[in-house]
């Protein structure tokens, strides 16, 4: 009995069976698991590189680095709070203009849209999506805060009643860069993936639901508000959230346009920063040790907010969306 | 006689005779993620004929099949005790190269799997795996391949077209020509018919029972008239047991347990 | 009469009204916001879109220049992105869409690679920098090709898995049925059957690193000559668009908006292109 390991077991009439290469499955399978984990060593390294370049500064300030505003690298003072803050807020702002406006989009071109420009229109803005960042940086900051200033700053600031909270909100240099600005902008980037994903979740949406809510004689606004909206709430949420997340993020259009001034915005129209801005502006004209570590601590406290969000909206939708 | 009729058996194995067995299947027993799949199944399969395996959704037929080719090795969580013996030696063995075994051991599903691939690349697909044939060899081998399934005539014109381009019925005959390239000894056919249009069954049915003369065929079927047409030998399971086997023609005319007398008189399944 | 008083009453059919007008002026909107930047980036590129462009290196504010040592830079760090990318994208997509499956190890891969996948690129910038040029002590080329690789590859792992998981378990029965080992059952039956899927999320990842700034900031900075070197600093599209933007040469600033065309031009391309290309392969 000496049957060798691995071996084909003895054929009749079939040709001899020596199968080429079955040891490479493992060396197959060793090989791909290798490119996941490498992936998610990319990942725990960035994390552990933001908190050993960071470390300098978190542990000079300690926990008065996130609530302190004043950033000041002449006198090595950093805190985080101002550009929290800012991030936060323009963030907020942007999915509060975007959200209305995507929703439209994804209803229009479920419900509304004629069949032949359907595919027209849901490219276009699919392009919307695909314009880089830093082209809407330049358009935002030579064509859109131009036009704003002109037309809906200097009126605004012009009519304000002197005293009022209104003049409080719209005081600012009337050039059109700053928070309100930035935050339209990352409107209009996030505007086409939040609608494109609820887009994808109103067709998930079985037709029969639809047509019998409609066959009870219900509008288009009462199906949406009663029928599909609820249906598709989760994952609804998560898409925001995902819009969320990339507004958080982006860097080189709001580095543009939103004026880059520390500390906390002081009204809807003065400049500002946010995480993202200061590493871009800051980041390699930095020279001593501690500026350095503080940026890097901005971008540890970046990753944790962005993981939030996108962790929450992964988890609200599930595997339905794509990219 | 009617020994049935008082008190028939809770199963009835016919015993093949020992010179003819291909497939004898000892003891086998099967689960998947802890649940038990099959129960003691002992059955042989004669070498040159075509055996049938009948029985309700979810019986385990299929899954009886697939223990034979050791499909179920895909899956962790599966696992086979017991003994499948072709010629003799045993197909559980962990020793067994699992690749070489199943290129002996072919199989054909419910629904047509061509290839992305042209119909000649479809065919010679297996053939790459363990021969190495001259241009000419291959092309003869690829030609009686199809004939044998009984396709060439309608495809020997187009043969460097994809394969995904034929009828589902011609799908299905690629999918036989395909695996019997490879030369095997034993074909399951898992359901083969289910996703077919009558006529193309019938040309389907035709090609079995050809290929029955070379090979030792299994075929799984909720279509009790086409294993009465095909098989020489029948199983019927149920709940995951071999419940009775014996000769196709003795099974539908006069089945001894009760258990197949419900189900071929058409009272349950 | 009995339609009269079928028909909804008139707060309905005006709250019906208003919502169908709002939503015909939220895609009006997004429209006129694509259309406007598209018009800007015409009349404002195209002015400065001749030869020179690709035949000078960027100039001197003043004198004659062009974007060719930019174009290169960027064409060389994409290329090399995508070569790293894709190979480790392809491999992960398949472990985690063949191998991985639904152990536990495999959701936290899948989960870890969607929240890379989503992560601030300038993020991924910090992580390089620190990694490779603050030990290295220098910008590089291929510290930015890293970079942008480390943004693709997400995305392709990603499309990979997705696709792959869409390809039928009997076409990867059928193939082992036949003695096929498993790796040559992925080579030559699963990824030929999804490699149109695979190809279209690789060319959406392309599409997003042409454009990507931020990650290049602080890896492979920039670079005023030409220079096929990449472990030097390199001059790169995107860079080199924020530079001479926010500058007051107006010959700088022509050649930004030139240099923002011709990206948005290469993204909006090859996006359709990945998009044309994945509805055809859906077809047949």
């Amino acid at each position: 009995m000496t049957a060798t390991a691995d071996a084909p077991m003895a054929a009749a009439a079939a040709p001899p069976r020596t199968a080429r290469g079955t040891t490479l499955d493992r060396a197959f399978e060793i090989l791909c698991f290798s490119a996941a984990t490498l992936l998610l060593t990319a990942l725990a390294g960035l994390v552990v590189s933001l908190v050993i370049g960071g470390w300098p500064a978190l542990s000079k300030f300690g926990f008065g680095f996130f609530i302190s505003a004043e950033w000041d690298p002449v006198n090595e003072v950093y805190g985080a709070a101002g550009a929290v803050a800012g991030t936060v807020i323009s963030a907020a702002l942007a999915l509060l203009f975007a959200l209305p406006l995507a929703f439209g989009i994804a209803i229009f071109l479920v419900e509304l849209c004629p069949p032949i420009l359907r595919r027209t229109i849901g490219t276009a803005v699919e392009l919307l999506a695909g314009i880089p960042s830093i082209v809407y940086g330049m358009w935002g900051l030579f064509v859109f805060a131009p036009w704003f200033a002109q037309h809906i700053q200097i009126p605004l600031m012009a009519s304000a009643p002197p005293g009022s909270l209104m003049e409080k909100l719209v005081a600012g240099i009337p050039n059109g860069a700053g928070i309100f600005t930035a935050s339209v902008i990352l409107a209009i980037m996030i505007l086409p993936f939040i609608a494109a994903t609820l887009r994808e979740l109103l067709n998930t949406i079985p037709a029969t639901v639809r047509e019998s809510a409609y066959g009870l004689g219900s509008t288009t606004f009462e199906v949406i508000t009663k029928v599909s909206l609820p249906y598709i709430r989760t994952g609804a949420i998560g898409a925001v959230m995902l819009g969320l997340g990339r507004a958080l993020g982006e860097t080189m259009a709001v580095t543009f346009v939103i004026g880059n001034a520390h500390g906390f915005p002081t009204s809807l129209f003065a400049p500002g920063s946010t995480i993202a801005s200061t590493i871009a502006n800051e980041f390699t004209e930095a020279t001593h040790e501690l500026h350095i570590a503080a940026l890097i601590s901005l971008g540890l406290v970046l990753f944790v907010l962005t993981f939030a969000v996108l962790a929450l909206a992964r988890m609200l939708i599930g595997r339905q969306q794509t990219l | 006689m009617n020994a049935q009729l008082d008190n028939p058996p809770e199963t009835a194995i016919l015993e093949i005779a020992p010179e003819t067995v291909k497939l004898a299947i000892k003891d086998l027993n099967f689960f998947y993620s802890g649940k038990q799949a099959l129960f003691d199944i002992n059955v042989s399969f004669a070498a040159n004929g075509v055996t049938a395996l009948i029985g309700p959704s979810g019986c385990g037929k299929s899954t009886l099949l697939r223990v034979l080719n050791r499909m179920y090795g895909l899956y962790p969580g599966q696992k086979a005790t017991g003994q499948v013996l072709l010629d003799g030696e045993d197909v559980l063995s962990p020793r067994v190269n699992v690749a070489a075994l199943r290129a002996r051991i072919g199989m054909v599903f419910q629904k047509p799997t061509p290839f992305p691939m042209s119909i000649y690349d479809n065919v010679a697909y297996g053939v790459r795996l363990y021969e190495t044939l001259s241009k000419a060899d291959m092309a003869i081998r690829v030609e009686d391949s199809l004939r044998r399934a009984a396709l060439w005539d309608e495809v020997k014109d187009k043969l460097q077209q994809s394969g995904l381009g034929l009828s589902g019925g011609q799908q299905q005959r690629l999918c036989v020509a395909r695996g019997i390239a490879v030369k095997p000894e034993v074909l399951l056919l898992d359901e083969p018919a289910s996703a077919l249009d009558p006529i193309s069954t019938a040309r389907l049915e035709e090609t079995i029972a050809e290929l029955k003369a070379d090979y030792t065929i299994v075929i799984v079927t909720h279509n009790m008239g086409q294993a009465a047409r095909l098989s020489d030998h029948t199983g019927f399971m149920y709940l995951g047991k071999l419940i009775e086997f014996g000769e196709t023609e003795q099974l539908f005319t006069n089945p001894v347990t009760s258990r197949a007398r419900d189900y071929i008189t058409g009272r349950f399944g | 009469m009995s339609m009269a008083n079928a028909a909804p009453r008139l707060s309905r059919r005006l709250g019906e009204g208003v919502f169908l007008a709002a939503c015909w002026v939220a895609t009006g909107i997004a429209l006129v916001a694509l259309t406007t930047i598209l018009w800007s980036l015409l009349t404002k590129g195209v002015g400065g879109l001749d030869l020179n462009v690709f035949t000078k290196s960027t100039p001197a504010p003043g004198s004659e220049g062009g974007l060719l040592n930019a174009i290169l830079g960027s064409l060389m760090m994409c290329t090399l992105a995508m070569i790293g990318a894709s190979l480790v994208g392809f491999l992960a997509g398949t472990w985690l869409s063949e191998f991985a499956r639904d152990s536990h190890y495999g959701k936290v891969v899948r989960f870890l690679n969607d929240v890379l996948l989503s992560a601030p690129s300038i993020l991924v910038g910090l992580f390089v920098y620190e990694i490779l040029v603050a030990p290295l002590k220098g910008f590089s080329g291929f510290a930015g090709a890293v970079a942008l690789g480390l943004i693709a590859a997400p995305v392709i792992t990603r499309t990979t898995e997705d696709v792959l998981r869409l390809q039928p378990t009997a076409l990867r029965e059928a193939s082992v049925a036949l003695g096929a080992p498993v790796w040559h059952t992925i080579f030559a039956v699963i990824w030929k059957s999804a490699r149109s899927g695979m190809l279209t999320g690789a060319l959406l990842a392309f599409a997003r690193i042409s454009g990507e700034t931020a990650p290049l900031l602080f890896t492979a900075l920039n670079n005023q000559f030409l220079s096929l070197n990449m472990t030097k600093p390199m001059a790169n599209l995107p860079v080199v668009i924020a530079n001479f933007a926010l500058t007051a040469y107006d010959d700088w600033r022509r050649l930004a908006w030139t240099a923002a065309l011709l990206i948005t031009a290469t993204v909006l391309v090859v996006t359709m292109l990945a998009r044309t290309f994945l509805r055809g392969s859906a077809r047949s």
